[in-house]
């Protein structure tokens, strides 16, 4: 216990030492935290620019063009007069897409000599692209409808049936959790733990191969009494300090000041953080166990920690990767803590359902414990390679 | 004639420079790894993780509690959806819920007693859908093919109303719709995101490789042997930032062409561009990126912090491109932070070039502002390359 104490003091004084833990542990997190939370606003993306290309120039066409501006996906930008046009407008960037209504729309509608409206989204922005995808989706549907209406009406249908005839059937959707898919919720709060799990990740390498570098590890290892869990256990300890109030700040920032879904008790993503925390330190130690090289070890901890980001499935699932590459998502710490935020935080529910999750995160610390008595052979006789 | 004379020194020098530069950077097994491994398999494992482009067949769960041949059709019309896998029905709403806790579904389609009676009735049936939304991705799959079974439901049931009513049913509908998707025709997400990351890469990887050579310099200091800028004290500033520059840029020539013309051949992502364009676009991207890893020299006090400085940024550097989240969109500050980073208009200018078939006229706009980072970035290259001299 002695030697534990002797080991985290020696640890905090080290800390206080370098200007690069500072910025390693402190600044870039809170950079981060702050970047993610202000970069997406309010995480609604609203009037996206668009282009109108109206051949027609009917009493129709600028009905449809009214409406188009009026809907809060879609920003008519500008006005063009040909398909070359627009789409030179596409490629220059200043506009993600665009609405055709062809010449004589109007009377070949009103002719049912079946017209088309023709729209092109630039899908090579996936977030814009896809919301005016539903804008002008949307706009061709309640246009065609409103023309079968008027339609039925002047054959004698009356205004209700009319409208009923229109949609027989309806689907009711319901997004749970995030009614209003506020685009924030998703990011900030897998990237912020992915940042988290990154800096955590190199903090501890380079806190344990700098030990190594500078041949302090021998002295390091005496101070623990020569025993190998005294010493990693009292050096990353006041790292884990710091890094769950992190983590803890980061979760008050999200759930209790932006007001992001938490469904679940606060202590069920308390605990999953202290876990998370304490995960990603052990898979630290294991690729420094493994390889106690310190330009090796942290070339391989940041990969793998800027990897995490696509390979935790964020974004993309798992279940369509394919299955070799699904397996690395296992090894990160951050996608078992990203599905316990999912079931706890956003779904709500019961803890059982997240206990495969929780205990993931422990397999973590174990494995660091296997590869212990690799690091003590390591540390006994540091040997630098630049 | 003097000036001659010097000027002739002065292309001597960065000629030295971009010799031992160029040696130096061969020689570190380190830099190797981010100028040449980085660029080279990075491309490849991010398109192996996206590859599959969209996600197919995603389990749903159905409660039908109306039982007719309707709603049976209904659920069988979902299960034939790209989008959803009918993984059973379940007796009543709890049961279904039970089963999207345990991730056995990620939808539960739920049809209500008098859903057929509504329909027979001639009013309108209405069918709720629950989404877990746990990934975006998924929901926005099961929407679009939803709404589309919603609307060709609507279709067949609107001609059966109407051939009932004794209306003829030539009317409904008759106005078509056609929709394109510009850039990523089958709206893969491998599409989408690949095309920016790649670019991306090659301004972080050939950033850490400068940050490290700078850092192992500085580390001399401290006795740890390697060879470096020390040797070249005399020469000046500006043939010393010119001379390197020149030197990361011809290293990065290869993975450039690589990355922008074989990468998206090998995977069939979207390449429709004139690849030459695309690189004359890249050729001031690297050299900002270039000086712009000589300038922040200071902030690098020993080969390892490199790692803990470098790293995080792609990840804001990915975000401030506007890959994810458009830029018009953004607030003035992180509009104008994302200016100053070279990648933002590579991607920017690149991705235009490459999913849209823009050609480098059109990208007028990204290609000076590239320039002109160059010319920023070299000033304080310059300045911190003199201060460098000084010590």
């Amino acid at each position: 216990m002695k030697a534990l104490s002797a080991v985290a003091r020696r640890e905090i004084r080290r800390i206080c030492s370098r200007p690069v833990y500072l910025v390693g542990m402190l600044l870039v997190p809170l950079f981060m935290a702050f970047f993610f939370l202000s970069l997406l606003g309010e995480g609604l993306l609203r009037r996206v620019p668009v282009a109108i290309v109206d051949l027609d120039h009917s009493q129709i066409s600028r009905r449809i063009t009214r409406q188009l501006d009026a809907t809060e996906l879609c920003d008519i930008t500008c006005h063009k007069e040909s398909y070359s046009q627009a789409m030179d407008a596409v490629q220059r960037g200043e506009i993600f897409g665009f609405f055709v209504i062809p010449a004589e729309f109007e009377s070949k509608a009103l002719a049912n000599r079946a017209p088309t409206l023709t729209f092109y989204s630039n899908l090579t922005y996936y977030v814009p692209g896809t919301l005016i995808y539903k804008g002008f989706k949307t706009l061709a549907v309640t246009t065609s409808g409103q023309l079968v209406q008027q339609d039925l009406v002047s054959k004698g249908a009356s205004n209700r049936a009319a409208g009923l005839i229109l949609q027989p059937m309806v689907l009711d959707n319901h997004p749970m959790g995030n009614p209003y898919l506020n685009y924030s919720y998703y990011l900030s709060s897998s990237f912020l733990p992915g940042i988290l799990q990154l800096m955590i990740f190199l903090m501890t390498a380079f806190s344990i191969t700098q030990e190594i570098k500078r041949s302090t590890s021998v002295e390091w290892l005496a101070t623990a009494g020569n025993r190998i869990g005294t010493a990693l256990v009292g050096k990353l300890l006041p790292q884990t300090v710091i890094f769950y109030i992190l983590g803890l700040g980061m979760n008050a920032l999200m759930f209790g000041f932006h007001h992001f879904p938490e469904n679940s008790p606060w202590w069920h993503m308390a605990l999953g953080m202290l876990l998370f925390v304490i995960a990603s330190q052990s898979f630290s130690v294991v690729v420094c166990s493994v390889i106690p090289n310190p330009r090796l070890a942290l070339s391989v901890v940041s990969l793998t920690g800027i990897l995490a980001f696509s390979v935790a499935a964020f974004s993309f699932p798992v279940q369509a990767m394919y299955g070799w590459i699904a397996i690395f998502a296992d090894l990160l710490p951050v996608r078992w803590y990203f599905l316990i935020y999912i079931d706890q935080a956003l779904n709500g529910v019961a803890l059982y359902y997240s206990r495969l999750y929780y205990a993931a995160l422990l397999g973590f610390p174990i494995a660091a414990t296997l590869c212990a008595p690799l690091m003590k052979r390591a540390l006994k006789d540091p040997v630098y390679v630049p | 004639m003097k000036i001659f004379g010097d000027i002739k020194q002065w292309f001597l020098e960065t000629a030295m420079v971009v010799r031992r530069e160029t040696a130096r950077a061969l020689s570190d097994v380190g830099v190797l790894i981010f100028f040449f491994l980085l660029p080279f398999a990075y491309p490849l494992v991010y398109s192996a993780i996206y590859n599959p482009e969209v996600t197919r067949d995603m389990p749903v769960a159905v409660v039908d509690e109306c039982r007719t041949a309707e709603s049976r059709r209904f659920a069988r019309e979902a299960d034939a959806t790209q989008a959803a896998k009918v993984c059973g029905y379940a007796s009543d709403m709890g049961e279904a819920r039970r089963w999207m806790a345990d991730h056995r579904c990620y939808a539960i389609i739920h049809i209500p007693s008098d859903y057929s009676e509504r329909l027979g009735r001639g009013e309108q049936g209405v069918i709720s859908i629950y989404y877990d939304l746990g990934l975006l991705l998924r929901y926005r799959t099961f929407l679009s093919s939803f709404t589309e079974l919603q609307m060709a439901t609507d279709t067949r049931l609107r001609t059966e109303l109407l051939n009932t009513v004794g209306f003829v049913s030539d009317a409904p509908s008759n106005v078509q719709t056609e929709a394109y998707f510009l850039g990523d025709p089958q709206q893969g997400f491998a599409s989408f995101i690949l095309i920016g990351i790649v670019v991306l890469i090659l301004q972080q990887s050939m950033l850490l490789g400068i940050v490290l050579l700078d850092g192992t310099e500085r580390e001399r200091r401290l006795g740890f042997d390697s060879y470096g800028l020390a040797e070249l004290r005399g020469v000046a500033p500006s043939a010393l930032i010119t001379g390197r520059t020149l030197s990361y840029t011809f290293l990065y020539l290869p993975a450039t062409v690589y990355i922008l013309h074989y990468i998206p051949e090998f995977f069939n992502f979207p390449h429709l561009g004139n690849m030459f364009e695309g690189c004359l676009l890249m050729i001031p991207m690297l050299l900002a990126t270039a000086m712009l890893g000589q300038a922040v020299r200071f902030m690098t006090s020993e080969r390892e912090s490199a790692f803990i400085i470098v790293v995080f940024t792609s990840v804001i550097f990915l975000f401030l491109s506007g890959l994810t989240w458009p830029r018009f969109a953004m607030s003035p500050l992180w509009y104008g932070l994302g200016s100053l980073v070279p990648a933002t208009w590579g991607v920017e200018g690149f991705l235009r070039i490459n999913n849209n078939g823009a050609t480098l006229e059109q990208q007028t706009i990204p290609y000076l502002a590239l320039w002109g980072l160059f010319v920023l970035y070299s000033i304080l290259a310059y300045i911190s390359a003199r201060h460098y001299r000084r010590r």
